[in-house]
């Protein structure tokens, strides 16, 4: 387990830091970099999908926030393009820093997040009580004058 | 200044919590509050003051305060304090006034706030205080009218918070001014979040829905200042950058006919104005440089027409030509209806002269034609019957919010007087004549129902890719 979550985070960083992994993003010509940001973005879309496509209220939640996480993965790579390591203050010379501003931003929308994801749970747990299917088409027929 | 504006914005949110602690002090506390905003705006307004602060340094919170910020900042206190005075004597519980407090917080903080994630965090804290808002009745069907809200909002603020990223990596900086140099797909995602929280065009079918099934204070305050805590940064956008002025304002055109083409044919009164919000949103951001003067007068006439509308003895306009409602309330309706079909005394006149004058000439047919169906669709509650015994007496908070609301509008003439000429008084009599003219001839008779499957909730959120193919069209057109 321990190997791989090292091999993990090599393969990892060096996307970001815009190295080849294993020689497969430039054997197809890309850029590293923009092959971690298409997953970004590819994560997006498949929870913006996901809201449209699913039918359960309570799995429309979660495809919402797939969608979340693959915005707050956008703001860290954002973060990263400076460099990588921790922006604490050090004597020694020239270090490729992250930049702290998106990832302090990011914090706050974390919490935001979470606490709106929160609040839609509850609102779904009280649904579910007269709709146990959690249905959002039967739902939204009820419940349309 | 600096001072009082950072103590202006922090009271509600302090008030609204150390409130919750005090026992029944809520609605006194509210509207303190609320009036705070009215002496902070008032001052904003006759001074002319406008300024800029940065606090903390580079990347704190950037602040910009000015006049249009400023009639956003009043709209918000009269509202809110109307809304406060009718809920007086109904005992609403701490946890509404709480909520009430904080939401106007927020909404103050949106039109003062001039960086991406300032902004960001204070639309988000309003969605939140909106789903309690809506959801404090705690029946299945407000529920899920909250959810609903909230499931949008969050989403279409989940692609502005990405439009935020792609300026920040652009320009290393997330004050509004960093707009200028930023990517147009920054600019289209930034402008899915806006419209859609702000119930624009397409993306703002979610809103008649929402605003016709809260209870009457929260329909109220929705209408009168909530959307426009979407709206103004839209506005405030168009008025820094020239290139997205254009933008602005053909959303603006489309969403005032777009708006007014469902309200000619709905029959239910809430839903009316609702869809009316909807297109009156669009006068403010045709004309975004005289947008908040509209934006006040709307604000007062539609929560009056909200508070009016939740007294009477029906919601369907149909029962209402047979069921009679009480003298007062008509009287009540009948100068807000004719405040915002344009009528002169009332400072909806104004307003639409002062947003006609400042249009460009490509959107004049347009809003001529939205003006014309505002008339045709307010002609329905002008026209309505009314008696003098009265059945069902009304609470007496109703005529404290009334007369603060329809004050307001009559006082607010003195905003832009110089509008009382021959030429500008005869146009909008003819276009009330000609709208109620065609209300008894064509409107009156029909009964379209039109097709509500746009308004459901899968096509809410896949309306909002629609609506970012065609931004993207635009920007890069």
């Amino acid at each position: 387990m321990g190997d791989g979550r090292v091999l993990m985070d090599q393969i990892l960083a060096s996307l970001i830091q815009g190295h080849s992994v294993l020689g497969l993003a430039n054997a197809e010509g890309l850029a590293p970099k923009s092959v971690l940001e298409a997953c970004v973005f590819a994560t997006v879309l498949i929870g913006f999908v996901g809201i449209i496509l699913k039918r359960n209220l309570m799995m429309k939640t979660l495809a919402m926030d797939v969608m979340s996480t693959g915005v707050i993965a956008f703001y860290v790579l954002v973060a990263a393009r400076p460099g990588l390591f921790t922006p604490i203050l050090a004597e020694d010379g020239d270090i490729a820093y992250a930049d702290p501003v998106p990832q302090a931003v990011i914090l706050t929308a974390i919490v935001i997040g979470f606490s709106i994801q929160a609040l839609m749970l509850v609102g779904v747990m009280k649904l579910a009580r007269d709709n146990p299917t959690l249905e959002t088409s039967e739902i939204e027929r009820s419940h349309t004058p | 200044m600096t001072t009082i504006t950072v103590a202006w914005i922090a009271l509600p949110l302090f008030i609204g919590f150390s409130g919750y602690l005090l026992p029944r002090a809520g609605r006194q506390l509210a509207l303190g509050v609320a009036l705070s905003s009215l002496v902070y705006s008032l001052f904003v307004i006759l001074e002319d003051l406008s300024f800029t602060l940065e606090l903390l340094d580079n990347f704190g919170v950037t602040l910009m305060v000015d006049s249009l910020s400023g009639f956003f900042i009043l709209t918000n206190a009269l509202v809110t304090a109307a809304v406060v005075l009718y809920c007086w004597q109904q005992n609403k519980s701490k946890f509404f006034y709480t909520q009430t407090v904080i939401l106007h917080g927020c909404v103050n903080a949106v039109f003062v706030c001039a960086d991406l994630i300032s902004l960001y965090v204070a639309l988000e804290v309003i969605g939140i205080a909106v789903f309690l808002l809506i959801a404090y009745p705690r029946t299945d069907r407000s529920i899920w009218i909250a959810l609903r809200y909230l499931f949008v909002s969050n989403t279409a603020m989940l692609f502005y918070l990405l439009g935020a990223a792609l300026v920040y990596q652009h320009s290393r900086s997330f004050a509004f001014t960093a707009l200028q140099t930023a990517p147009m797909d920054a600019i289209a995602l930034l402008f899915v979040g806006l419209l859609t929280k702000g119930g624009i065009f397409i993306s703002g079918l979610w809103l008649p829905l929402t605003h016709s099934e809260s209870e009457t204070p929260v329909s109220a305050l929705l209408s009168g200042v909530v959307v426009k805590s979407g709206i103004f940064p839209l506005a405030r956008f168009a008025l820094m950058f020239p290139d997205i002025d254009p933008l602005v304002r053909f959303f603006g055109v489309g969403t005032a006919l777009l708006g007014v083409g469902y309200a000619v044919f709905e029959k239910d009164t809430k839903r009316m104005l609702a869809f009316h919000t909807v297109s009156q949103l669009g006068f403010v951001l045709a004309a975004p440089e005289v947008g908040g003067f509209y934006a006040l007068t709307h604000g007062l006439v539609k929560s009056a027409l909200f508070l009016a509308a939740g007294n009477l003895p029906s919601r369907n306009l149909k029962v209402l030509h047979h069921e009679p409602m009480s003298r007062s309330v008509w009287v009540a309706l009948a100068i807000a209806s004719f405040s915002i079909s344009g009528f002169p005394l009332l400072s909806g006149f104004g307003a639409k002269v002062l947003t006609m004058k400042n249009l460009l000439p490509w959107q004049v047919v347009g809003m001529n034609v939205a003006a014309l169906g505002t008339a045709i669709s307010f002609a329905k509650f002008i026209f309505l019957p009314s008696s003098s015994d009265d059945k069902s007496p009304v609470k007496p908070g109703f005529w404290a919010a009334m007369v603060l609301l329809l004050g307001g509008l009559v006082f607010a003439n003195v905003v832009y007087y110089e509008a009382y000429t021959l030429g500008n008084t005869v146009k909008p009599l003819v276009t009330i004549g000609v709208g109620w003219a065609a209300y008894f001839v064509i409107f009156r008779r029909v009964s379209l129902k039109l097709p509500r499957v746009v308004e459901q909730f899968d096509h809410l959120i896949g309306v909002m890719s629609l609506l970012l193919m065609l931004l993207f069209g635009m920007v890069l057109a």
